[in-house]
């Protein structure tokens, strides 16, 4: 089959591979109708995050048809329709029985490696290089599923595939970043970042019935899409001004956003003056991994006593956390990877009652054969592309 | 293994500059060839290289008139330029003060190419025609014309 | 001569634990202690590892790929995996499932050819 693999910073290419077959009673072979590319795709695009090996095929964000399930699987049959969230958890550890799927205990076999990095293995997830399990990504036109009892959705309505392909990671991502945000009702929420997470965020928050909603980016496009389709209330560019914290306290009467969304991650790019500076010449060399503007940013912004809750991925380590001000300021830091599971069915329910369409944030519709340009263009924000989607 | 390449374009011109300032200034002075011709020699070398690349096409850059890939070719030259300046005028013989410094400035030059990526990063090299022709979807629709996708929850 | 433990929380009572250890064990004479985990969380393995050689046959075992130590938490792991999920973990990486001889020499995380598949089983 064809599937888009890694090959080096800034180089994908789509190639042939053997097709994917059944390994465990518990799999189940996915044939792929869509997929997207995600911007944490880009650290691995941009060589950021390690243990990437030339031939790995990318991709967490796929949906499809079930074309063959292994003994185990008894909730599924061929040719149900379904969508794949991107952690990979078993369903019987402590861990997945709590629903926090996103650090299930079993699902990583390189669990040794994820412990050197991050003290404790964390689920497995799809094409995100061998620390995340060396698993085959969905950018391809087949996978797959380890755990198929667990985690697919059957999806049994006349919804396209572009209103659910989104549940897989970036629409419960979004969803789960608004959640630790604790919303009540009548709060000021800032979203650091507009892309399609930032969006669902923004769009999620509205929904939870947050008052003011206020996007940050520094491309005007994605925050007119905030505006106008997402919901933001407000937008700050901070292309025209830098100082994010200043604006964010006009907009909120003095007081701070009661709650703080990063959807930016480690490769913030408004970061200005000394401080950015030292943090691209310390990535360049690689004694930095993280670079961590929107993450400053965000604690010195949030009101005291607010939430600060980071949906960006995160690698390694980063430099000059603002300590002081994240613990005299009482904050809480709630952060992790989505445990999409647990947010699959009440958010397609969500769908299914048109509260909300997450095809808005499509704007790119290319065949598998373009994903290296899809890639680039993601990337570098050509042509107003805010998300790719990529037909197998 | 590939080599790594990990200077980038940013990291690279941080070097230059710093490296620029420090010749003209304060380097004849810690390596203590004060007041001889290799002083001079080393100056003017600061200087040029600070001076072209400022006017490299790269993000430090002021005026952006020289590619980045044309920068390389040049510090490579002026790093073999410097190697054998003290050779070929014939002052290396008045002692190691005359040629060292000017020797380690150049390997110091051509390691720092060694490891600094051509491709100097945030080159975009896809094919944005291709994507345009490619893709069945209208951006501008999705970001302007449509209306909003949530309604805000009833209070 | 050190002893070190590798210890893991299987999520099952005690007595089913021990019974199943007994079951699956290959008798190496490791030595073996179990203790019911706090709360709902089941049942902890604690394994104890004698390492020869002090510090520095401990860094040629962890290069070339033979430590007692992480070979003693590979086994505990694929335990607990076969008692929870029934199966043992595989990924394209590394079809076997945890091993610590793979921790430099990965597959790339794309499907097996036939032929590896029948290498390693499956």
């Amino acid at each position: 089959m064809r599937a888009n693999v890694w090959s080096g910073r800034n180089t994908v290419q789509v190639e042939n591979v053997p097709d994917p077959q059944i390994l465990n009673d518990r799999d189940a072979i996915v044939k792929i109708t869509s997929t997207a590319i995600c911007g944490s795709d880009l650290h691995l695009y941009d060589g950021y995050i390690p243990a990437m090996k030339k031939g790995d095929i990318l991709g967490h964000e796929f949906m499809g048809e079930i074309v063959e399930v292994g003994r185990g699987v008894s909730n599924l049959s061929v040719g149900d329709r379904v969508v794949v969230p991107f952690p990979i958890a078993c369903g019987n550890c402590w861990a997945c029985q709590h629903e926090l799927y996103s650090v299930c205990e079993n699902s990583n076999p390189n669990a040794g490696l994820a412990e050197k990095a991050f003290g404790h293995p964390t689920a497995g997830i799809f094409g995100y290089s061998h620390l995340t399990g060396g698993y085959a990504g969905g950018q391809a036109e087949y996978a797959r599923v380890p755990y198929a009892d667990v985690g697919p959705i059957k999806i049994e309505d006349d919804l396209t595939d572009e209103q659910v392909l989104f549940l897989s990671d970036i629409f419960p991502t979004g969803y789960f970043g608004a959640d630790l945000c604790n919303i009540q009702g009548g709060e000021v929420v800032a979203v650091f970042g507009a892309g399609p997470v930032g969006q669902f965020a923004i769009a999620s928050a509205v929904m939870m019935g947050a008052e003011r909603v206020i996007a940050i980016d520094r491309l005007d496009y994605r925050l007119q899409m905030a505006v106008n389709r997402a919901g933001a209330t407000d937008i700050i560019n901070f292309d025209e001004d830098p100082d994010i914290v200043e604006q964010l306290k006009e907009l909120s009467g003095g007081r701070g956003p009661d709650a703080v969304i990063d959807a930016v991650g480690m490769e913030a790019t408004h970061g200005h003056g000394v401080v950015h500076t030292a943090d691209r010449l310390k990535q360049a060399t690689r004694s930095e991994s993280d670079r961590g503007h929107a993450l400053r940013d965000a604690i010195l912004a949030c009101r005291p006593g607010g939430v600060v809750s980071v949906m960006g991925v995160y690698g390694g380590l980063l430099d000059k956390f603002p300590s002081g001000a994240f613990m005299n300021k009482g904050l809480t830091l709630r952060s992790g990877q989505c445990p999409v599971q647990k947010y699959l069915r009440p958010l397609y329910d969500h769908i299914k009652n048109g509260d909300i369409d997450p095809s808005f944030v499509v704007t790119h519709r290319l065949p598998l054969g373009e994903a290296p340009n899809g890639f680039e263009t993601f990337k570098h924000k050509q042509d107003e592309c805010v998300k790719v989607v990529l037909k197998p | 293994m590939r080599f790594p390449r990990p200077i980038d374009a940013t990291l690279h011109g941080a070097t230059d500059y710093t490296v620029g300032a420090m010749l003209t200034t304060i380097f004849p002075k810690l390596a203590g060839i004060e007041g001889t011709e290799s002083a001079r020699q080393v100056r003017v070398v600061g200087a040029i290289h600070a001076g072209y690349s400022a006017m490299t096409d790269y993000p430090l850059g002021v005026v952006k008139a020289i590619p980045y890939r044309a920068h390389l070719v040049i510090d490579a030259v002026g790093a073999a330029a410097i190697a054998a300046m003290p050779f070929v005028t014939g002052q290396f013989r008045k002692g190691p003060r005359h040629w060292v410094p000017h020797v380690a400035l150049a390997t110091f030059e051509l390691s720092s190419l060694a490891m600094s990526d051509p491709t100097g990063r945030g080159d975009y090299h896809g094919n944005v025609e291709a994507v345009r022709a490619a893709n069945s979807e209208t951006p501008a629709r999705k970001i302007y014309d449509g209306r909003a996708v949530v309604a805000p929850a009833a209070t | 001569m050190a002893t070190r433990k590798a210890v893991i929380t299987v999520n099952r009572p005690r007595e089913e634990v021990e019974r199943l250890w007994r079951e699956h064990d290959q008798g190496d004479g490791q030595a073996v202690s179990f203790r019911k985990a706090p709360g709902d969380r089941g049942t902890e393995i604690h394994l104890e590892i004698e390492q020869r050689g002090g510090k520095l046959g401990e860094a040629i075992g962890s290069v070339v790929g033979a430590a007692p130590l992480a070979k003693a938490r590979d086994e505990l792991r694929h335990f607990k995996q076969l008692v929870e999920t029934g199966e043992i973990a595989r990924s394209d990486g590394v079809p076997e499932g945890e091993q610590v001889q793979r921790k430099f020499k990965q597959r790339p995380a794309q499907p097996l050819p036939a032929s590896e598949r029948q290498e390693v089983g499956v």
